[in-house]
């Protein structure tokens, strides 16, 4: 029998939506083994179809997004009733996604630069009527209710979520890997001298060898291996959008403890390298660092 | 009636973006007024604020995962323009490539999962079979061929950009990673079965065209301005002109993107998180533009291609220029996604597109402010940042595709609601037997 | 001097805490082969040090994980001392070489998140040098005292 499924999305890009149609051809097998109940960019159910289905009912909840509005509570909390496994879907949900790393502002400096002082806005006012509100801080979701399975990546590959769902309809467990990006990636590496970070455009990146080898910022190393090392295999270096790995408490804290180890540099000039260390080390995850988590409780975030 | 009611709608399905619509209808049954609430932001706006350029660029495409493509490039050519760098032509031909292959599969998904399912299950049909899920099951052959569409630009995307959701490969001074000749040789083939599906597609869009010709001459007809991009009057997606078109069709006016502060403005509606952005010289409302599908296909004289070109004739002989009728969206959406299509073969076709000069060794960033703009598959896209000497942004100002249309959308939902609620016009419209 | 202050001077600690005054919560990261020495020393040689500091073993400063010292902030530290050997001593050639580029990014990026950098410092000082290390936490106490308690606890 098909099990029943609801699909939400809090505030997000829609990537992770996007990422499971993308499965495409693999769609007409997955389908039949769904019941959808929710899903709002492919099915017409409102959120009061949702709310009036009996506590527990639904067998999966996929949940997108973070929150950023009052109205993503609600709708997170909602979830958590109504499903029996709740599963946080991309980094959005478990890390707080890209998004996070507007906690390093208060939200009056956020909503004053979008609304108030934008070059092109012509009337200034911050939107109130029939507008659900702001959270002051974005957090991440597992903080806020219980998640029981998480999935990380901006998004997760198409794969990765299918082999989360098909895991829970054949009720398998889903447990996440400790091995990184590095453990997958095809490029070459050597022993590590590195004498100074390179920004990403500067020169050009030789292909087949490793790219933190070769002096540029590559997060493989401190990433959850699950991606198939995307990026690196188009020399492009990983930014660590799958978030830290189950055995490492903080992105950041793991890169700089790495970078210690690697830089051949004066800490001065190691410094100089990593003007923006937020951004450059917490891509995807910067809410739910220590740093972001202690900026919440000082603003008294509310769930 | 005895008291005004309010209807809300929350949320909206089957569009990206989080929306509920508010509708007022008032004590003597007229609609009164009709919001649409977008009901959530996240201010990248500001976070962008403090990280490299090139991260930006990385940064960026996360606004959107639909359009991931369309803000990467803006990203990418807006720090390049802050910047003072120009990429090697082959590079340019990459990125064009990738918009094209976004243009296609959007436009692609975009008509069979979110408008077909009104067309096909009928607009009034039941909810659980009004989606392309419904579709699929009912009309398999439609639905496997709707998805190897999708299939074929999000593959290509991915060969492209390294991944199809968030690609990663443009950088300022230009592509990271260059297109093999294995992979042009795939596509090129695979391309072969995309033309068969998109002639499919026509055929099957002309259909309902004709089927429900009533409901799209009659129903929201909504005059309002227009925007898109062209290139000496010619479509275009990555790199041209602005142009603006008023309600009766004269070119109001064609400038360069980096000059938008004089005809763009923001108004903030109190109602809404996403602004409504409206022909600034005009003022709010009567500078109310849209942009997107039909938009372009008003602004520009041609397309780019033959078979493009000549599906426009046939919309303008049908409908004249420029179009009003709100529904002619979905067929302004079939001739873009021929042409790019087309569009994919020229540049697969291209020996420049296997070509190593992709990327700019030496790149110095600078002090200064650049505008990226090109048009995503909903319409046009600016990003504007200021960066220090360290090519650290500063500042950052975006003003995305969907913003264009808010305002239209509410227009035409208005004229939308009288025409039902008051006038009772789906009474008399003529609507065929849905097929599902 | 006012009259609330004078009551000051006299109070015990425990008066001091009642009226408010701040008394910071120090984590101090000791290397094992020097600095824990000079703790130590510091104990048993009865120097004057203030109780603010939990002291905390580890083999070498080289050996401390970064996500230690977020996580100590995270609980409510007030200050975070690390204290390894001077450069060239480290047991471990080049641990505390480590732990000073790691710290320089972990100060600079405290920084950018909006804390005072101050609330982590790194310190070196000899098994030999239990002065050396009280100084330090008694500077430490001090440099906690003027930016105020980690906000984190109040809540
Ligand atoms: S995790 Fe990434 S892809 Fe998924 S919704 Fe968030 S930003 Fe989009
Ligand atoms: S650092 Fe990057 S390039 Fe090097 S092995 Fe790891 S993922 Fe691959
Ligand atoms: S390589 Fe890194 S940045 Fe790229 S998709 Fe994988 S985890 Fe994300
Ligand atoms: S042994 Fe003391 S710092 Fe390394």
């Amino acid at each position: 029998m098909a099990k029943r499924i609801a699909l939400a999305q809090l505030s997000s890009c829609w990537g992770c939506d996007q990422s499971l149609v993308d499965l495409h051809l693999g769609l007409l097998d997955v389908l039949p083994k769904l019941d959808i109940v929710f899903w709002p960019t492919v099915v017409d159910y409102k959120l009061a179809d949702l709310e009036a289905l009996p506590n527990r009912s639904v067998h999966i909840g996929m949940v997108e997004g973070s929150c950023r509005t009052k109205e993503d509570l609600h709708l997170l909390k909602v979830m958590r009733e109504k499903c029996k496994t709740l599963v946080a879907w991309g980094s959005c949900s478990i890390f707080g996604g890209v998004q996070g790393l507007a906690n390093q502002w208060d939200l009056k400096e956020l909503l004053e630069r979008k609304f108030i002082q934008a070059e092109t806005v012509t009337d200034p006012r911050i939107p109130d009527e029939n507008m659900p509100g702001f959270t002051e801080h974005i957090t991440p979701n597992p903080q806020i209710v219980e998640c029981d399975v998480l999935l990380p990546g901006c998004p997760p590959t198409s794969e990765n979520t299918l082999d989360a769902l098909t895991a829970l309809l054949t009720n398998k467990p889903f447990d996440l890997p400790t091995k990184t990006v590095c453990d997958q990636c095809p490029m070459e590496r050597k022993e590590k001298h590195i004498k100074k970070f390179k920004r990403n455009y500067e020169g050009n990146i030789e292909a087949g060898k490793c790219i933190l080898d070769q002096g540029y910022l590559c997060l493989g190393f401190a990433t959850m291996g699950l991606c198939g090392a995307q990026c690196p295999s188009v020399t492009t270096p990983c930014k660590g959008c799958f978030g830290p790995t189950p055995i490492m408490s903080d992105h950041g804290a793991k890169i700089i403890s790495a970078l210690g180890a690697v830089a051949e540099m004066e800490p001065e000039e190691l410094k100089g390298s990593f003007p923006d260390p937020i951004g450059s080390f917490y891509f995807t995850d910067y809410a739910a660092s220590y740093l972001s988590k202690m900026r919440g409780k000082e603003r008294g975030q509310e769930h | 009636m005895t008291e005004e009611k309010t209807v809300k709608i929350a949320p909206v399905t089957r569009l990206e973006g989080h929306g509920e619509l508010t509708l007022k209808i008032g004590v003597d049954g007229k609609v009164k007024d009709v919001q649409f609430n977008v009901s959530s932001t996240r201010f990248f706006e500001k976070f962008l604020e403090g990280r490299f350029g090139e991260e930006a660029v990385r940064i960026a495409p996360r606004i959107c995962g639909i359009c991931p493509e369309p803000h990467h490039l803006a990203s990418t050519k807006a720090v390049e323009a802050a910047w003072r760098i120009t990429p090697p032509p082959a590079a340019v031909k990459l990125r064009r490539l990738l918009i094209n292959a976004k243009q296609f599969s959007s436009h692609a998904i975009h008509f069979f999962a979110l408008a077909a399912p009104d067309f096909l299950a009928g607009p009034l049909g039941d909810p659980a079979k009004r989606n392309v899920v419904a579709i699929i099951k009912a009309l398999p052959d439609v639905g496997k061929m709707a998805l190897q569409m999708m299939q074929f630009g999000q593959d290509l995307c991915a060969a492209v950009g390294g991944k199809a959701i968030h690609p990663v490969t443009s950088i300022p001074g230009g592509i990271m990673h260059p297109f093999s000749e294995e992979k042009r040789d795939e596509y090129l083939k695979r391309s072969e079965d995309a033309l068969e599906w998109t002639t499919a597609t026509v055929d099957l869009a002309k259909k309902v065209v004709q089927d429900y010709w009533d409901p799209i001459t009659k129903l929201a007809i909504v005059p309002t301005y227009y925007l898109g991009m062209h290139n000496n009057g010619k479509h275009e997606i990555y790199d041209g002109k602005l142009r603006v078109m008023d309600p009766d069709g004269k070119i109001v006016a064609d400038f360069k993107p980096k000059d938008y502060r004089k005809y763009y403005g923001e108004y903030v509606a109190n109602h809404s998180y996403a602004t409504h952005v409206y022909y600034k010289p005009e003022g709010y409302p009567k500078g109310i533009w849209r942009a997107n599908t039909l938009a372009r296909c008003n602004v520009v004289d041609e397309m780019t291609t033959p078979l493009a070109q000549e599906a426009l004739k046939e919309m303008r002989d049908a409908l004249g220029r420029p179009i009003h009728a709100t529904f002619a969206y979905h067929w302004a959406r079939i001739i873009e996604l021929v042409q790019s299509l087309e569009e994919i073969v020229g540049l697969l076709k291209d020996p420049d597109i296997v070509s190593a000069d992709i990327k700019l060794a030496d790149v110095a960033p600078r002090k200064g402010d650049g505008v990226g703009c090109v048009e995503a598959p909903r319409g046009t896209l600016i990003h504007h940042y200021w960066t220090d000497e360290r090519g650290i942004i500063t500042r950052a100002n975006m003003i995305v595709a969907t913003n264009n249309n808010i305002a239209g959308l509410e227009k035409s939902l208005l004229t939308t609601a009288r025409q039902i609620f008051e006038d009772n016009a789906l009474d008399d419209l003529k609507l065929p037997e849905p097929m599902i | 001097m006012t009259a609330a202050s004078q009551q000051i001077t006299k109070s015990s600690k425990a008066k001091r805490k009642a009226k408010g005054e701040f008394e910071p919560r120090i984590v101090a990261f000791c290397c094992n082969w020097c600095s824990y020495a000079g703790a130590d020393l510091a104990g048993t040689s009865r120097m004057q040090m203030p109780p603010n500091a939990r002291i905390i073993r580890v083999n070498c400063t080289g050996r401390i994980n970064v996500s230690f010292i977020l996580d100590a902030l995270h609980q409510g530290a007030d200050g975070v001392l690390i204290s390894g050997c001077h450069p060239g001593d480290c047991h471990y050639t080049s641990g505390n070489l480590k732990m000073q580029g790691r710290f320089t990014l972990l100060r600079h990026l405290v920084k950018e998140a909006g804390l005072h950098p101050d609330r982590v410092h790194l310190q070196w000082a000899s098994a030999a040098e239990g002065d050396v290390f009280t100084q330090g936490i008694t500077a430490m106490v001090e440099r906690i005292k003027k930016i105020g308690p980690n906000k984190v606890k109040e809540r």
